[in-house]
């Protein structure tokens, strides 16, 4: 059995199939039903002729029989023309009367058959066919034969039936290749909702969880299935809802007793200890809060018609890390672009993009450095260090959540690098990464150009 | 100066009490939506502290309903939502400055100083930093209690880094102080004041430093 990669194909072929037998036999059909029509209606005059010549058959005084043909009659049955002929017979198989030359009869004598038979009788090179009925005339009982040449049949009726593949025969098979193609363009229809809806499913995802199938053009007998896979993806929705908000609000509450702590170490009498911990709830702190980032990331859609100013957003990251690297003993710079750089975005998203690369660069340049940011025309900003760089090793690592070089090392929570890459995924935009020589990293962030 | 903390956590009320205390601020509790409603109809305060999950409700419609009446109250909302969505429906409804959780108290001070201090309320005039002062009102540098005399234009770009105290200034918002949206200002202008008004500051002995973020601002920090 073949197997059928597609609905279309396998109606194409099962189609082709029927289209060769339905027109074989079509053809069959037709030219015998022609033959038979063609035949019924020879058969029918020749009968006819019979009876027209039984009727001018007449019995005379002396008990004998006459044969008294019209003109047009005995023109019909002539030598010269040829075509037609009869012959009375008796009920011993004697020749009455014959317009054949040889005075014989047309069919073999046969005087026990029913009132109307159909004969066929091969004389010299001709085939006669015709019919022979059975007439009492003045109480005797004659069969009257008449028959036609068919070397000389009708020359239009023998034309259509030779004719009719070349004429006709032919019609059938363009007619359902119309058809098929009718079935094709149906079905091809037909099927278009659901090529449609297989468009959308491709985009469900984690973090597109909202979009469902259309059903109202659904053919109804695929309807069950996309309603069976839209209510799926309703409990799926439901299950990443329960997970993120898990995780919103388990990040969430975490806040009020960490500011409990927080406060209670500012009022703590021993200065020495007090700026250990609040070092620790700090970094308590920013783990909390990139993980609400996150959980916010994770159900966030960015507005297609959104920009932001890329020079202006840098500009307020730029003012904003300042202080905690002037802190650390590092600088900050804000290099290339003057004037405002459209990009299509979300201004606070594309901030904490910013910014987390900013922080990962001020965090892990050397001392007395300067942490760079470059805004270029065209929709880039790029953030560089005087770091160690990253190994080539590391390049697909540093972006996994949590991830971390030294896990002994403080103010890293290894969220950073995964944020700018799930934001720079929700905005199409691109991350490369380069190694400086004689040291650092380089982080380029391209978003797309807003243009009016 | 009295304030007014209403926030439901009462170790996080007592704590940030006795902390208020230690700045020299006295500080009323309260615990709910409606009481602080009541209360803040008949009673002043210098400012509100604001909690935002109250077991009654959201503290920003006690804080919509505040502006609502017109009532001017420096509004400094705490909360445990840092969500975009929350912080600029937040600053939306009025509030003037947005602290997420947790946060340091000094932070909390420095942000309510900053509020008491704009023009119609109540605060001091003077800034300090290390050794260096600025009073405000009479628009006199001190350096260890010494008056500095200072050009006008160092003065006021003086002014403008002590008030932004710990964070960045932009070169914008120096020339706009400065010159105003009006005026022509050479390139170089901003940069030259900031070049003498530094040399000045080290020239006399003050402990501060002002730092040059190239592209972005300024900053005045404490000396290391």
């Amino acid at each position: 059995m073949i197997r059928f990669k597609s609905i279309i194909s396998r109606i194409v072929i099962l189609h082709v199939v029927a289209v060769v037998i339905t027109s074989i036999f079509m053809s069959l059909a037709l030219s015998w039903l022609l033959n038979y029509a063609t035949n019924n209606i020879h058969d029918k005059a020749m009968q006819q002729q019979a009876v027209s010549v039984g009727e001018h058959l007449s019995a005379k005084a002396d008990g004998s029989l006459e044969l008294n043909l019209p003109q047009d009659l005995l023109g019909l049955y002539s030598q010269a023309y040829g075509r037609y002929s009869y012959a009375v017979i008796d009920n011993r198989g004697g020749v009455l009367f014959s317009s054949l030359k040889d005075q014989a009869a047309l069919f073999p004598a046969d005087t026990v058959s029913s009132d109307v038979e159909f004969l066929q009788q091969r004389r010299g090179d001709a085939t006669v066919s015709g019919a022979s009925i059975r007439k009492t005339v003045g109480g005797k009982t004659v069969w009257i034969q008449a028959g036609e040449d068919l070397a000389n049949r009708d020359v239009l009726i023998d034309d259509i039936v030779a004719d009719f593949y070349r004429n006709v025969g032919w019609i059938t098979l363009p007619i359902l290749l119309v058809l098929l193609i009718a079935d094709i363009a149906i079905f091809r229809r037909a099927l278009r909702p659901l090529r449609q809806a297989s468009e959308i499913a491709s985009e469900i995802g984690p973090t597109r969880t909202d979009l469902r199938l259309p059903t109202e053009e659904i053919p109804r007998e695929v309807r069950p299935l996309v309603s069976a896979v839209n209510q799926a993806l309703d409990r799926l929705e439901e299950g990443f809802r329960i997970q993120r908000d898990f995780t919103a609000d388990a990040a969430h509450e975490l806040r009020t007793p960490l500011s409990i702590l927080r406060t209670r170490l500012d009022l703590l009498a021993d200065e020495q200890i007090s700026r250990a911990l609040r070092q620790d709830v700090e970094g308590m702190a920013h783990i909390i809060s990139q993980l609400l980032d996150i959980a916010e990331l994770d159900a966030f859609v960015v507005d297609p018609a959104e920009k932001a100013d890329l020079r202006s957003v840098a500009a307020e990251v730029a003012e904003f890390v300042a202080p905690l690297a002037l802190a650390q003993g590092k600088d900050i710079a804000l290099l290339g672009a003057i004037k405002p750089v459209w990009v299509k975005g979300n201004p606070e998203m594309l901030s904490r993009a910013i910014r987390n690369l900013a922080e990962n660069a001020i965090n892990h340049t050397a001392p007395g450095t300067t942490v760079e940011f470059v805004v270029e025309d065209d929709g880039t900003v790029c953030v560089l260090d005087h770091g160690p760089g990253i190994a080539e090793d590391e390049r697909n690592l540093i972006f996994q959540r949590f991830w971390r070089r030294d896990r002994r090392k403080p103010g890293s929570t290894g969220l950073g690098l995964s944020i700018v890459q799930r934001i720079a995924e929700l905005h199409s935009a691109t991350i490369t990464l380069e190694n400086r020589r004689p040291s650092g990293a380089r982080f380029a962030l391209k978003f797309m150009p807003f243009r009016t | 100066m009295r304030l007014l903390v209403v926030e439901d956590n009462e170790q996080l009320a007592e704590l940030l009490t006795k902390g208020l205390q230690a700045a020299g601020y006295e500080t009323d509790v309260l615990s709910s939506l409606e009481e602080a409603s009541t209360v803040l109809r008949t009673t002043f305060y210098a400012a509100l502290i604001l909690d935002l999950g109250l077991p009654d409700g959201d503290g920003l419609a006690l804080l919509r309903d505040l502006r609502h009446r017109n009532n001017p109250i420096p509004v400094l909302v705490l909360t445990a939502r840092g969500g975009l969505q929350d912080r600029v429906q937040g600053l939306r409804s009025g509030a003037d400055d947005y602290l997420v959780k947790p946060f340091a108290l000094e932070e909390l001070i420095a942000r309510l100083e900053a509020q008491l201090r704009r023009p119609g309320n109540l605060l001091g005039s003077s800034l300090r930093i290390a050794n260096l002062e600025f009073d405000t009102r009479n628009r006199q540098a001190s350096i260890d209690d010494q008056p500095q005399v200072l050009s006008a234009r160092e003065t006021a770009v003086l002014e403008l880094l002590m008030r932004s105290k710990g964070r960045v200034v932009s070169k914008k918002q120096v020339e706009d102080h400065i010159f105003g949206h009006s005026g022509e200002v050479a390139s170089n202008a901003i940069e030259v004041y900031v070049h003498r008004l530094r040399k000045q500051l080290s020239e006399r002995g003050a402990k501060v430093q002002v730092h040059t973020i190239r592209g972005v601002g300024y900053l005045i920090a404490e000396e290391k």
